[in-house]
């Protein structure tokens, strides 16, 4: 498994930041989370870092190293995350419960899986094209389907950040699937908050993440919808994940995971301003137990493949 | 850093079914003894000791690792899990079998296959200068046959030199020490930074490592094959950068080799990686084309003649 990938959340205009985003992989699979807790809310910060928090504490049990059905992991994990922010609130006396977006994505074996509940967007970019998009749980996107209003007028009709799905709250979240869709060689998955994809249209990401290095296209897509967001702009994030072939021209700032242990995981969190490389650093040291587990893993390998 | 030699398991030293019989090699992360496995066949068993980490005195068996250095320790041994995994599932025969893996003594075993024979290295020393063309052809293309089955699975041996290359005694190569073998996800630890034989490694190797690919191991084997005729390595990769000294193939052997092959040669060792054969079977297929056969008489011309032909060259031009 082969990708670049570089994530940002950025606090706007507002006071703070109630996005939280993250990815995490192991040597098959690839998950990455956007959630964006909900500011009418109290504590939407909270419902965002628990539904972010949850999936990838499950993706790091259950990734040995692939997930053995990523929609149903989405389901259980997005009911269950559900859940968790329900219990936050009764533990803590919460008048309301906290709530938030959430749209997550695994990759495995070259096929993408993905879901969403609310208003936090995949973009599947193909050849300088939008393939696919979510569709927004909200009441604009609703009448948009029925032809009540254009594209035009959704972008600013006053109702648009309104969403009638969620995880937290009291009612149960209503989760929408991806198809299976077969990734290819520079296929770009961009998930993100309203605060970005208010600002910045698909056809825009297309043209400025295009073939560039990620790591400095993110940061230039955040400035424009940033700037574009004006006074009041909202906490803006973005996940953007470029899937390669082995042996790209640029793998520079690319991941490998074809070396790594079947239960070896890497996790990021997202974090406030611009993150750097992914860091090596806080990696523990190999405990007694990994030891074993690699020795393990070599030998049923040995097995495997040794010639009869 | 001043390394210390570590002291070697004495021959006749059993453990897990395995008997050490002598000291085959020692590198700077491992040693590899000859030993007799249970049923009595001979095997390879490679230790991870790195000199610069772990300290084994006269008489003792287990390393000793000061807290200091035991997360680079522990880390290099990932290394070697790494090198362990990425043999374990490549069943070619010009490429080393792994027999076995094990914890033992404090640190970790890798048992390999082990034949006889000689290192492409002892057969360069004993002919210098003298392999033939046929000779060369003939290893080589069986041995890209073992690259490309290591590149296949994405992997990158990294450390490809002719003493890393081993004959078997009917000349069939065979592809040893994946020590180097790793991928770029594992960043370098100041500790445990490859050490590259000069005259084979790669510009990549040295500096832009994130340009390694395939087209690196390819320029350690026209180094090794530019070795088999000049009889030692060529200049090192990163002089090389500095100022290339570095006399192409074409114009040191001419007429002694087929232009072909000697192209070939020149081909590999290009500073530029994307000027290259940017695969195995790019130069695989140079490799086999057959030379043409005027070109190969001249090989056994006298030296008068090849300097009567050379005069005769350069006054048609």
């Amino acid at each position: 498994m082969k990708f670049t990938i570089y994530q940002e959340s950025r606090v706007g205009q507002r006071r703070n930041n109630e996005d939280r985003i993250a990815y995490s992989y192991s040597r098959d699979a690839l998950l990455t989370v956007v959630a964006d807790g909900m500011g009418g809310h109290h504590h939407g910060e909270v419902a965002a870092q628990l539904a972010v928090q949850y999936l990838m504490d499950v993706f790091q049990r259950e990734a040995k190293p692939s997930i053995d059905d990523p929609f149903l992991f989405l389901q259980r994990g997005f009911n269950n995350a559900h859940e968790a922010i329900i219990d936050y609130s009764v533990a803590h006396g919460l008048s309301d419960s906290p709530r938030t977006t959430c749209v997550a994505c695994i990759v495995q074996d070259n096929v993408a899986y993905w879901a969403h509940a609310g208003d936090s967007r995949l973009y599947h970019l193909r050849r300088g094209r939008v393939a696919s998009v979510t569709k927004d749980h909200s009441r604009v996107q609703l009448m948009l389907d029925d032809g009540l209003i254009n594209e035009a007028q959704a972008a600013i009709h006053p109702d648009r950040n309104k969403i009638y799905t969620c995880l937290g709250g009291f009612e149960a979240p209503e989760i929408t699937f991806s198809r299976k869709t077969p990734m290819e060689a520079g296929d770009l998955l961009v998930l993100c908050t309203d605060g970005l994809w208010s600002s910045v249209s698909g056809d825009t990401m297309n043209a400025v993440l295009g073939d560039a290095n990620l790591m400095q296209a993110v940061p230039v897509l955040m400035n424009m919808a940033e700037q574009r967001g004006g006074p009041h702009g909202d906490n803006l994030s973005m996940i953007a994940v470029r899937w390669e072939d082995s042996y790209s021209d640029d793998p520079s700032s690319s991941i490998q995971t074809q070396a790594m242990a079947q239960g070896e995981v890497h996790t990021q969190m997202g974090q406030l301003g611009p993150l750097g490389r992914r860091q090596d650093d806080g990696r523990p040291d190999l405990s007694d137990d990994e030891i074993e587990r690699a020795i393990a893993e070599i030998r049923s390998a040995i097995d495997k493949y040794a010639k009869p | 850093m001043a390394q210390q030699a570590n002291v070697a398991l004495v021959p006749g030293f059993s453990f897990e079914g395995y008997r050490i019989e002598r000291q085959l090699s020692v590198g700077g992360f491992s040693i590899v003894y000859l030993a007799t496995d249970g049923e009595g066949r001979q095997v390879a068993v490679k230790e991870y000791l790195p000199a610069s980490l772990a300290l084994r005195g006269e008489g003792e068996t287990r390393p000793s690792v000061s807290s200091e250095h035991l997360p680079a320790f522990r880390y290099g041994m990932k290394c070697f899990f790494e090198e362990g995994r990425a043999l374990a599932r490549l069943s070619h025969p010009n490429v080393v079998r792994v027999l076995n893996f094990f914890r033992a003594n404090d640190t970790v075993y890798m048992v390999m296959a082990y034949e006889e024979g000689r290192t492409l290295q002892d057969v360069i020393h004993k002919h210098r200068g003298k392999l033939t063309e046929k000779f060369i052809r003939g290893v080589f293309v069986r041995l890209l046959n073992g690259l490309r089955e290591v590149h296949s699975h994405k992997l990158l041996h990294l450390d490809l030199k002719p003493s890393n290359v081993y004959l078997r005694t009917d000349n069939t190569p065979v592809l040893i020490d994946f020590g180097a073998a790793r991928q770029t996800l594992a960043s370098d630890s100041p500790m445990l930074k490859p050490m590259y034989t000069p005259g084979f490694a790669s510009p990549e190797h040295y500096q832009n490592r994130e340009l390694l690919g395939p087209w690196s191991d390819i320029y350690s084997v026209g180094a090794s094959m530019y070795a088999c005729l000049a009889g030692n390595a060529p200049q090192a990769a990163d002089e090389r950068m500095r100022k290339d000294h570095l006399v192409p193939a074409m114009a040191r052997f001419e007429g002694q080799f087929s232009d072909q092959l000697l192209e070939t040669i020149d081909w590999c060792l290009c500073l530029n990686h994307l000027y290259r054969p940017q695969s195995c079977f790019a130069l695989q297929k140079a490799l086999t084309e057959t030379p043409d056969p005027a070109q190969l008489a001249t090989k056994r011309a006298s030296w008068l003649s090849q300097l009567v032909d050379r005069f005769r060259k350069n006054s048609t031009r």
